[in-house]
């Protein structure tokens, strides 16, 4: 049945390919497909920078919680900050004309482009947590043989 | 990341590979467009052929690159990129900034 892989990083910049490796390998575990693996890497990637840089504020002593849990429909991946949380129905649209130029403010963007489900908690005094959910599609054909290969391998 | 300059009369081609992500390929981006902005190279072409994905703040560099060539007088146009770099340019409309060529002679001759 799922899996739960927990993770306990200090607030270091160079932890993030780190995680972002083991979120790919996990997604490939979970029989998503190559493309749809890299996006996950990369939705976590974002939420683990903004963990480091905006929650804890590159604070290396403060630390990022991240956890994988898998199951026959989904996966969802926490990551969790000790920072003071933020205003996320506020955020800009990088699309517009205006924040196309902007060198950053993206990260949040492309979370919710590369999963199916974004969300944000307050953790009262304690952080803010980020909830990335990725759905696997009905075993399908693809879905089979990714099993199949890996069972042989 | 990896980063090499080739010059062409004067127009220098950047062949970047790797991925272009925070705290390594972003800088590392950063300091090849700044030395050739810093030579007096006006026209520059990234050839991202070689680059797998980048993040947020790879993007964000790219935008700030264009942004600091630009203030110098400079031109940044695209070369090539590859399929989830291509998606990423599409998603944050950057395509409608940026010069994008599929060929380099054509990137070449179009200074
Ligand atoms: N975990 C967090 N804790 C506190 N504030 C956050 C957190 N995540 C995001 N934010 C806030 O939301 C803003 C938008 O985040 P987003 O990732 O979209 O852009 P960015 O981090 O500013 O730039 P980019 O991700 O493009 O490098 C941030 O600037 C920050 O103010
Ligand atoms: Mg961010």
């Amino acid at each position: 049945m799922g899996r739960r892989v927990k993770l306990k990083l200090g607030s270091r910049i160079a932890y993030v390919d780190l995680v972002h490796e083991v979120a790919e390998d996990l997604a490939r575990d979970a029989h998503f497909s190559k493309s749809d693996a890299l996006n996950i890497g990369l939705a976590v990637r974002e939420a683990v920078i903004n963990a480091i840089k905006h929650g804890n504020a590159m604070d290396e002593t403060k630390s990022v919680e991240i956890e994988f849990e898998e199951n026959e429909k989904s996966f969802r991946v926490r990551v969790r900050d000790q920072g003071p949380g933020f205003d996320w129905e506020q955020t800009a649209d990088p699309r517009e004309e205006r924040n196309m130029f902007r060198s950053s403010g993206r990260g949040i963007f492309f979370m919710k482009h590369f999963v199916d489900r974004v969300a944000f908690l307050r953790r009262r005094g304690r952080g803010t947590e980020v909830i990335l959910e990725k759905r696997l599609q009905p075993a399908g054909r693809q879905g089979r043989g990714g099993a199949m290969k890996r069972r042989k391998g | 990341m990896k980063a090499n300059a080739r010059h062409h009369g004067k127009v220098t081609v950047v062949d970047l590979s790797g991925k272009i992500t925070i705290g390594e390929g972003d800088i590392k981006l950063r300091d090849a467009v700044n030395a050739l902005l810093d030579e007096g190279r006006k026209n520059i072409i990234l050839n991202l052929s070689g680059v797998s994905y980048m993040d947020s703040a790879g993007i964000g560099e790219l935008v700030a690159c264009y942004k600091r060539a630009a203030e110098k007088g400079a031109t940044l146009k695209l070369l090539n990129p590859s399929g989830k770099v291509q998606d990423l340019l599409i998603l944050t409309r950057l395509q409608e900034i940026f010069d994008i060529f599929r060929d380099e002679r054509e990137a070449l001759a179009s200074f």
